[in-house]
């Protein structure tokens, strides 16, 4: 529920800059690795922006991929693993972010 | 009325990443070492806490803050054995974070070691940097010899991690080695330690590690 919480203020705060009457819709930019379930997600985000101008707004969820490679061979994983098949160790890079890219709204 | 699109790139950690590098400054400059220690409702973290309090000498000035959705009941195990203390109730929320932290550490400052236990959990507390040096996952064997396998987040990002309770492992048919080769898979890093905070199993290979890390810091 936090996510969806902080989503939303953050919301409302650019919404607010931007004197919008009403939020239709919502970009968010978010890492695999975060293992976010997305109707889990957009069902808190309608709990959370109920009764504001964010009520009813559409989230877009875009998921990134974390950059799992090894650092002595530089073969590529889309799995993190601990050691490479070569025996080196793995540098897992990414996939924990959560942005918001972009707001639609009504001014 | 009409409608705009506006594009941000509004970083939703960010507030929680800003705050966690304070209090990492904040202790680095106190001399104090903090261990974020994360695991299950009931798999050992205070009882942990507790006997490290017991065991580690004197001369180590050590300070505990207690993570519970409710009450003080931790706070009041830990403070018992002479620990410095501060608890904090997350409510609905499942994980410590960084501003909660910030405003608990001032009164540590004059401590060498400081345990944060966070909320019994093992998904949320992963995206939450507290601002800790060291963290430690700790999960008993009655929660399943399938429960390293099920979390493989945690236990990425984990420096030490404990299987607790091994002494109760065949009465619950749990495959020790299997634990501890899941977690090795998953982090080739991290210090692997078997216990049982009961009989005490692997203990001593616990304060040895904080005996390192510590003195490290000085
Ligand atoms: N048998 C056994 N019980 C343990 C062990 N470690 C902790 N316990 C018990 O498990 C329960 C939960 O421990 P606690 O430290 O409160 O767990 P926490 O919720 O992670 O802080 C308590 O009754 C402890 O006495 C262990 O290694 N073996
Ligand atoms: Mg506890
Ligand atoms: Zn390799
Ligand atoms: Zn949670």
């Amino acid at each position: 529920m936090s996510f969806a919480q902080t989503i939303v203020e953050n919301v409302l705060r650019l919404a607010e800059e931007k004197k919008a009457k009403k939020v239709r819709g919502v970009v968010i930019e978010l890492g695999e690795l975060l293992l976010i379930n997305p109707e889990q997600l957009e069902f808190c985000f309608q709990v959370a922006s109920h009764g504001t101008i964010a009520e009813g707004a559409e989230l877009e969820l875009k998921f990134t991929k974390p950059v799992i490679e090894c650092l002595m061979c530089g073969k590529k994983y889309s799995e993190p693993i601990a050691i490479c098949e070569c025996g080196g160790i793995i540098k897992v890079e990414g996939g924990k972010d959560m942005l918001i890219r972009r707001v639609e709204m009504e001014v | 009325m009409h409608r705009i699109e506006v594009d941000a790139e509004i970083d939703l950690f960010e507030v929680n990443k800003r705050l966690a590098a304070e209090n990492r400054e904040f202790l680095k400059k106190n001399g104090v070492t903090a261990i974020n220690i994360m695991g299950a409702t009931g798999s050992g973290k205070t009882l942990l806490i507790e006997k490290t309090a017991d065991t580690l000498s004197d001369g180590v000035r050590m300070g505990a803050i207690l993570g519970d959705v409710v009450g003080k009941a931790d706070y009041e195990r830990v403070a018992r054995h002479g620990v410095k203390a501060e608890a904090i109730n997350t409510g609905k929320e499942c994980h410590l974070d960084a501003h909660l932290i910030h405003h608990a550490i001032e009164k540590f400052d004059d401590v060498d070691l400081l345990f944060m236990e966070n909320v019994g959990n093992l998904i949320c507390p992963v995206d939450f940097d507290l601002g800790e040096d060291y963290r430690v996952v700790i999960v008993s064997v009655t929660e399943g010899d399938d429960v390293v396998e099920k979390h493989p987040e945690i236990f990425r990002l984990a420096d030490v991690i404990i299987i607790n309770k091994v002494a109760l492992a065949d009465a619950v048919e749990a495959d020790v080695d299997k634990m501890i080769s899941d977690a090795r898979r998953l982090n080739a890093r991290a210090k692997v330690i078997k216990m049982d905070l009961k009989n005490n199993t692997g203990f001593d290979e616990w304060i040895e590690w904080l005996q390192e890390v510590i003195g490290g810091m000085c």
